[in-house]
């Protein structure tokens, strides 16, 4: 079993996907570059009226000019127009069924079904990843990482041992630890997790960022640079602490 | 055991070729049988440093595609009993070259009992530098005193830490050292250079060796006969001293400390 990064579409216009992505995407440019994504359209299911709005090759378009790579597209159901014109291979969506029958059931139902299966169940929109925690082992690195080396830790620590070079990139979806001067971009928390703090023995970065709020080298105070370090989210504020 | 050793950088211009010319020869000098492989396909160098662009029949080409023989492809050194040269084609470019072609030239290389393969790579992080370093056992990497030229070794180091053979087939990693070229003692002190401490702090790699900027490196590689030869100059005296930490001898670092001119170096110039 493998997982994927899945992108709810609930909106049929792209400009306003486009503008998401770009925000999303920044947040994390090389965590998000090449990675494979699922394109899940079951949000739009059962919204005729937005399902046709929306340009199946313009939202594939959009997604790969973000870097991501479209995979297969998810959805309830896959004889709807847009899930036909996708050029995407297709799947069943492991999201729950939403309501958008209330609206469905106004207009007659299409001869081919399209929007006749959508239940009339009032279950809120899931739109949130539910988090759990498993403790996992950090990944540690024990050796330093380089300009143009990128490591990503996926749901756990990320422990270097070494320094992180200008240009190289640390990421992890908890904490960062680094043994050594910290000269690169370092990230934390890249899945959303606010509570992850990054901790260095010389703080020389050129970006920090924790849950998507980043900092970079020249607002770090000067009194920090090169000293042992923690950064932390406080108040949805980006603080830099001595160790 | 052959050793393979490939010299990068990352950067062009900082002395590769150079470096590749005098360090196959001070191996070749001590006793070891030698090749040294020029993989700048296209931009052909390393013939004219070791001044033999006159005497090129075959290419590295020519051989990787078996139009030619490993004997008939040598060029055997004039000064050196045991030093070969291997040049590059002028008329191809790097798609010329395949790492299973490399794998066959390595495995001749190795049956003819060569003690050192020296593989001299090309700017870049592209083709031609991954093909030159894809073998190699050890590492030199050239680096000028510079924050562009030490930013670009850290990226050829993280290259040859996941592209070279060795780390892709989980054997021990290549072995790396670092040698600070074209050091001037002076501009390090006004700052104009980084230190040699600077540069192993960003590093973070074994120094192999300082060669300090010299006319004579020039004035060599125009007659067509590596620095290395040239014993009275202090760019080849530290050549020579880096082979001496390459075969495993400690010996203490020189040529770090603006030297003091005597009264007479003064009058005279």
């Amino acid at each position: 079993m493998y997982t994927f990064m899945s992108l709810k579409v609930g909106v049929a216009d792209v400009d306003i996907i486009d503008a998401s992505l770009a925000d999303k995407v920044l947040q994390a440019p090389g965590f998000f570059s090449n990675t494979p994504v699922v394109v899940d359209l079951s949000p739009l299911d059962g919204d005729e009226e937005a399902a046709d709005k929306l340009d199946p090759a313009a939202l594939v378009a959009c997604i790969r000019r973000h870097k991501l790579v479209p995979i297969v597209a998810a959805t309830h159901d896959k004889t709807s127009p847009l899930a036909q014109t996708i050029e995407l291979p297709l799947i069943e969506s492991s999201a729950r069924r939403i309501s958008g029958a209330a609206k469905s059931e106004s207009t007659p139902a299409k001869a081919d079904g399209a929007a006749a299966e959508t239940p009339a169940s009032a279950e809120p929109l899931v739109t949130e990843r539910e988090v759990e925690y498993i403790a996992r082992k950090p990944l540690i690195i024990d050796r330093p990482v380089r300009s143009g080396q990128q490591i990503y830790a996926r749901d756990t620590d990320l422990i270097i041992i070494g320094q992180v070079g200008a240009g190289a990139e640390v990421v992890a979806d908890n904490n960062i630890h680094v043994y050594g001067p910290l000269r690169g971009k370092a990230l934390c928390g890249v899945s959303g997790d606010t509570n992850t703090n990054i901790f260095c023995q010389s703080l020389e970065a050129e970006l920090v960022s924790v849950a998507g709020i980043y900092r970079q080298l020249e607002t770090i105070p000067e009194e920090l640079r090169g000293k042992a370090a923690k950064v932390y989210l406080e108040d949805e504020r980006l603080n830099i602490g001595p160790l | 055991m052959t050793k393979t050793i490939v010299v990068t950088s990352g950067k062009g211009g900082v002395g590769k070729t150079t470096t590749s010319a005098s360090i196959a020869t001070g191996l070749a000098r001590r006793g070891f049988k030698t090749v040294v492989i020029d993989f700048d396909v296209g931009l052909r160098n390393l013939d004219l440093i070791m001044g033999c662009e006159r005497r090129v029949v075959y290419d590295l080409v020519n051989l990787v595609n078996q139009e030619s023989s490993l004997h008939q492809t040598l060029i055997k050194d004039k000064r050196l009993e045991n030093l070969y040269i291997l040049p590059a084609s002028q008329t191809r470019d790097k798609d010329a070259l395949t790492i299973e072609g490399i794998a066959r030239v390595m495995h001749k290389l190795k049956k003819a009992e060569f003690d050192y393969i020296i593989c001299d790579s090309p700017a870049g992080i592209e083709k031609g530098a991954k093909m030159a370093l894809y073998f190699a056992d050890e590492a030199i990497v050239t680096t000028n005193p510079e924050v562009s030229s030490v930013r670009d070794s850290d990226r050829i180091l993280g290259i040859l830490q996941s592209e070279s053979k060795r780390s892709k087939m989980n054997e021990d990693p290549v072995k790396e050292h670092l040698l600070i070229t074209r050091y001037n003692p002076a501009r390090v002190k006004d700052g104009q250079m980084l230190s040699v401490d600077d540069i192993v702090d960003l590093l973070a790699i074994p120094l192999l060796g300082i060669i300090p900027e010299s006319p004579s490196v020039l004035e060599s590689s125009n007659a067509g006969k590596p620095v290395i030869l040239d014993d009275e100059s202090e760019a080849g005296q530290a050549y020579s001293d880096a082979i001496d930490r390459l075969l495993g001898e400690a010996k203490p670092h020189r040529f770090m400390e603006v030297q003091k001119k005597g009264i007479l170096k003064r009058i005279f110039g």
